[in-house]
C-alpha cells in the first residue's frame, strides 16, 4: 500500500465524513489540541524547568506526578490530530512541516524514554533543593527544545500547505 | 470613522508587510511566537495551578523567581506578536466578539496567575504553611480561564465577519 491509497483510504472512512461533514469538528477539534497541548507543555516543561534548576524547593518527584495531566494532555493531542489527518491527510503526508514535526514527536519520545532508562529512579528520590545531575538536566533541556520545534512545526503546516 | 482607521492601518506598510512578507519569518512565525508565549504563560501557569491542587502544605522555601520570570516573559512575546497580528488584520479581529471574550479571558488568566504568585510565592519565595481553600479556587478558575482564551483564541479563526475593513465600507 503506497502513499496515495493510504490517503485515498483515509478520505474514505467514516471518520473523514465526520470531520469533514460538521462544520463544528474541525474548530472543537483544534481547540482541544491546544488545551492538550497547553496540559502537555505546562506540567512537563514546568518538570523539566525544576531539573534545569528552576524552581528549587519542589521536590521532582512532586511535580512528576502533574504528568498524568501531561499525559492525558498529549492524549488528547494526539486523538484530535489523527483527527486532523483523517480529515485532509494529502495536507498533512506531503507537508514538509509535519514530517519535522513527526521527526520532534519521535525524538522527544526517546528523551522520555531516556530519562526513565538512565535519570528516572535517581531524579524522583531527590530532596526539594536537591541539584538534578548533569545528564538529567541536559535531557530536561532537550525536552523543552524539542517541544519548542513541535509548537514551531505544528504553526508551520499551513505556510508549507501543499 | 473606526472603519476609515482600520483601513488606515490595514493599508500601513507595517500591516501589509506582516500580512504578505512571503517568507517563514513573517507572518507564520508571528503566530509561532503567540503559541510559544501562551506556552510560556498559560501553560506553565496550568503546571503550577495543577500542581498546587494536589499540595496540602508548603513546607520549604521555593523559589519561584525564574520560572515566574519565564511566565512574564511569555506574557510579553504574547502581548508583542498579539499586537503585530492585530496590526495584520485589524478589522477581522475588532469586528469579532470573541475577540473581545479572548482578551477578558486573558485578563483574568493573568490576574489569577499573579494572585496565585503574590499569595504563596511572594517575591519568588513561597509563604510556609497550608495551601488554603482560597488559593485552590484561584488554581481552579485558573485552569479554567485558561481553557477559555485557549478556545477563544483558535475559534478567532472560524468566527469572523469580515477579514479586511473595506468590506466594512
Amino acid at each position: 500500500m503506497n502513499l496515495p491509497d493510504v490517503i485515498h483510504w483515509l478520505t474514505h472512512t467514516p471518520v473523514n465524513s465526520i470531520v469533514m461533514g460538521y462544520r463544528w469538528v474541525w474548530p472543537i477539534s483544534e481547540s482541544l489540541h491546544f488545551c492538550g497541548l497547553a496540559m502537555m507543555v505546562g506540567t512537563v516543561g514546568l518538570f523539566d524547568l525544576r531539573l534545569l534548576g528552576l524552581a528549587k524547593g519542589i521536590a521532582p518527584a512532586a511535580l512528576h506526578y502533574s504528568l498524568r495531566v501531561g499525559i492525558a494532555g498529549f492524549a488528547i493531542s494526539v486523538i484530535t490530530g489523527s483527527l486532523f489527518i483523517f480529515g485532509q491527510p494529502d495536507q498533512y503526508f506531503y507537508n514538509d512541516a509535519f514530517k519535522l514535526k513527526v521527526v520532534a514527536l519521535t525524538l522527544l519520545g526517546i528523551n522520555v524514554l531516556a530519562f526513565y532508562t538512565l535519570e528516572a529512579r535517581r531524579v524522583l528520590r531527590l530532596g526539594p533543593e536537591d541539584e538534578a545531575p548533569v545528564r538529567a538536566k541536559w535531557i530536561a533541556a532537550i525536552s523543552l527544545s524539542l517541544l519548542t520545534l513541535i509548537m514551531l512545526f505544528g504553526r508551520m503546516l499551513t505556510f508549507y500547505r501543499p | 470613522m473606526l472603519t476609515s482607521l482600520l483601513v488606515w492601518l490595514e493599508e500601513t506598510p507595517l500591516s501589509v508587510w506582516i500580512r504578505e512578507y512571503p517568507s517563514v519569518l513573517g507572518f507564520p512565525f508571528i503566530l509561532f511566537l503567540h503559541t510559544l508565549g501562551l506556552a510560556m504563560l498559560a501553560a506553565i501557569s496550568v503546571g503550577i495551578d495543577v500542581w498546587l491542587l494536589r499540595q496540602h502544605v508548603i513546607g520549604r522555601a521555593l523559589r519561584m523567581t525564574g520560572v515566574i520570570r519565564v511566565m512574564w516573559l511569555g506574557l510579553g512575546i504574547n502581548a508583542l506578536s498579539g499586537l503585530a497580528l492585530l496590526i495584520a488584520y485589524p478589522a477581522k479581529a475588532l469586528t469579532n466578539p470573541v475577540f473581545y471574550l479572548k482578551l477578558l479571558l486573558v485578563v483574568l488568566g493573568v490576574y489569577a496567575a499573579q494572585r496565585i504568585n503574590r499569595e504563596v510565592f511572594p517575591r519568588g519565595l513561597a509563604v510556609t504553611g497550608a495551601v488554603t481553600v482560597a488559593t485552590k479556587r484561584w488554581a481552579m478558575l485558573s485552569i479554567v480561564v485558561w481553557a477559555g482564551a485557549v478556545v477563544t483564541g483558535r475559534l478567532l479563526a472560524y468566527t469572523q465577519s469580515v477579514l479586511f475593513a473595506y468590506e466594512l465600507l
